[in-house]
C-alpha cells in the first residue's frame, strides 16, 4: 500500500495492492484531519489487504485438499476394482478346480470375450461387470453332480434338464452382487441361441443381452481351439469357419462378423497372456 | 437437543467457507458471529458444543472472547477450537486462554471435517 500526503492539503491518495498490482486501483479519500486519520486509514487498508491475501491462501488450501481427495478416491476405486477382481477370480477358480480338463477356460474366454465385445461395439469401460460375468458364467455348475457333469456317454432327458438349470442356479448365486451389473445377464443367458433354441429362457435374437451373445461366440471359440482328452484343439482358422457355419442359427451374425475383425495373432497373444 | 457449532470470524467469506464445509456433515446446526462480542452473546443463546474462534479480530479478539466463554458457566463446556495465524506464540496464547484445540490458517478443510467428526464422536 502506498499512501501519499500532499503538504498543505488534506488530501490523501492511497493505492491499494489488493489485486497484486499498483496499477490495479487507486482510491482517493478526503480526510479532514491530520496524521491520526492517516494512521487509522492505513490500519484499515492494511487489514483489508491482509484479509484478501488470507482468503487467497485459504482458497488455495481448499484446492489442494480437493486434489488430494480426488487422488485418494481414484486410488481407492482402483483398489476396490482389483479386490473385486481377485474375489471373482477366486470364485471362478473354485468352479474350474473341479474340471481338470478345461484348464483356464474361464480366464481365456474372458480375455477373448472382452476383445470381442469391444469389436462388436460394446463400450467395455461402461460395462464394468462384463469381465466378472464372463469369469463367473459357469458358477451354477457347482450344483450339478459330478456323475452328470463328467458323464462320458450322452445324457438322458432328466440329466440334460439338470445341466440346463446351471445358468438359473448361477444367476441365483450372484443375484445380490451389485458390482456384477450386466455380468449377471451373462451368467443367466450364456446358453441362449440366436434362433431361440437355447436355454434356460429360450430367448431369441436381440432379446438375448448383447454381452451374452458375445460370450456365446467367445465360449465356442475357446472350446474349439483348446485341447480336450477326446480331441486336439483345432486351429483358429478352422474354429472361425465352424462358428461361421452356425451364424444366424446358434450365433448372432454381427458378433460372428466381429470375430473376424480380430486377428489370429491377437487371439494367440490373449491366449498366451492367460497361460 | 440440537447440537450446534458456532463459527466466529470477522471475515464473512471465511465464515461462509467453514459453514459450507460443515453443512450436512455431522448433523450440527451452524451459527455464525462476526466478532468477539457477538460471539459471546450468541454462545449464551445457542449453547454451542463446538466454537471455531478466529484469534485475529478487531475490538474483542479471539483470545479475550475465549477467556470470557470459559469464565461463564453457561458456555464454559464448549469445545473451543482457535483459528490462529500459526507460530508457537499464537498456539500457547490460545491454550493459555482456555482453547482446547487450534487450527492454523490457512486451515485444511479435511482436517476441519475430521476434527468435527472426532469431537462429535467423543461427546
Amino acid at each position: 500500500m502506498v499512501i501519499a500526503q500532499s503538504i498543505g492539503h488534506t488530501r490523501v491518495v492511497c493505492v491499494s495492492r489488493l489485486d497484486n498490482a499498483l496499477v490495479g486501483r487507486a482510491i482517493e479519500v478526503s480526510v479532514s484531519g491530520d496524521g491520526e486519520n492517516i494512521v487509522t486509514l492505513r490500519a484499515r487498508l492494511d487489514r483489508t489487504e491482509r484479509q484478501a491475501s488470507a482468503r487467497q491462501r485459504q482458497l488455495e488450501r481448499y484446492a489442494a485438499d480437493l486434489r488430494e481427495v480426488f487422488k485418494q478416491e481414484r486410488n481407492r476405486a482402483q483398489e476396490l476394482r482389483s479386490s473385486y477382481r481377485a474375489t471373482v477370480r477366486a470364485l471362478s477358480n473354485a468352479v474350474e478346480a473341479r474340471d481338470a480338463y478345461t484348464g483356464k477356460h474361464a480366464e481365456r474366454v474372458t480375455a477373448y470375450g472382452i476383445a470381442l465385445a469391444a469389436a462388436a461395439g460394446l463400450d467395455t469401460d461402461l460395462v464394468p461387470g462384463l469381465e466378472f460375468g464372463f469369469l463367473l458364467h459357469d458358477v451354477g455348475k457347482v450344483a450339478v453332480p459330478d456323475a452328470i457333469l463328467f458323464k462320458p456317454s450322452s445324457l438322458d432327458d432328466a440329466e440334460f434338464a439338470l445341466i440346463a438349470q446351471h445358468p438359473v442356479i448361477g444367476a441365483d448365486i450372484v443375484k445380490d452382487i451389485d458390482f456384477l451389473g450386466e455380468g449377471k445377464l451373462v451368467v443367466r443367458h450364456h446358453h441362449e441361441r440366436w434362433d431361440g433354441a437355447g436355454y434356460p429362457d429360450r430367448l431369441a435374437g436381440e432379446q438375448i443381452p448383447l454381452a451374452a451373445r458375445v460370450f456365446a461366440v467367445a465360449d465356442a471359440f475357446d472350446a474349439l481351439t483348446t485341447d480336450r482328452p477326446y480331441r486336439r484343439g483345432t486351429r483358429f482358422s478352422r474354429a472361425r469357419a465352424e462358428i461361421r457355419e452356425h451364424s444366424g442359427s446358434q450365433f448372432d451374425p454381427e458378433v460372428v462378423a466381429a470375430l473376424d475383425t480380430i486377428s489370429d495373432a491377437r487371439f494367440a497373444a490373449l491366449r498366451d497372456g492367460v497361460a | 437437543m440440537t447440537r450446534t457449532i458456532l463459527i466466529v470470524d470477522d471475515d464473512p467469506m471465511i465464515r461462509k467457507l467453514i459453514a459450507t464445509t460443515l453443512e450436512d456433515v455431522a448433523g450440527y446446526r451452524l451459527e455464525e458471529a462476526a466478532d468477539g462480542a457477538e460471539a459471546i452473546e450468541r454462545a449464551v443463546d445457542v449453547r454451542p458444543e463446538i466454537v471455531f474462534l478466529d484469534v485475529d479480530m478487531p475490538e474483542i479478539n479471539g483470545i479475550e472472547a475465549c477467556r470470557r466463554l470459559r469464565s461463564d458457566p453457561v458456555t464454559a463446556g464448549a469445545t473451543i477450537v482457535m483459528l490462529t495465524g500459526g507460530g508457537a506464540q499464537a498456539e500457547s496464547g490460545a491454550l493459555a486462554a482456555g482453547a482446547d484445540l487450534f487450527l492454523t490458517k490457512p486451515f485444511s478443510p479435511l482436517h476441519l471435517l475430521r476434527l468435527v467428526d472426532r469431537i462429535g464422536a467423543a461427546s
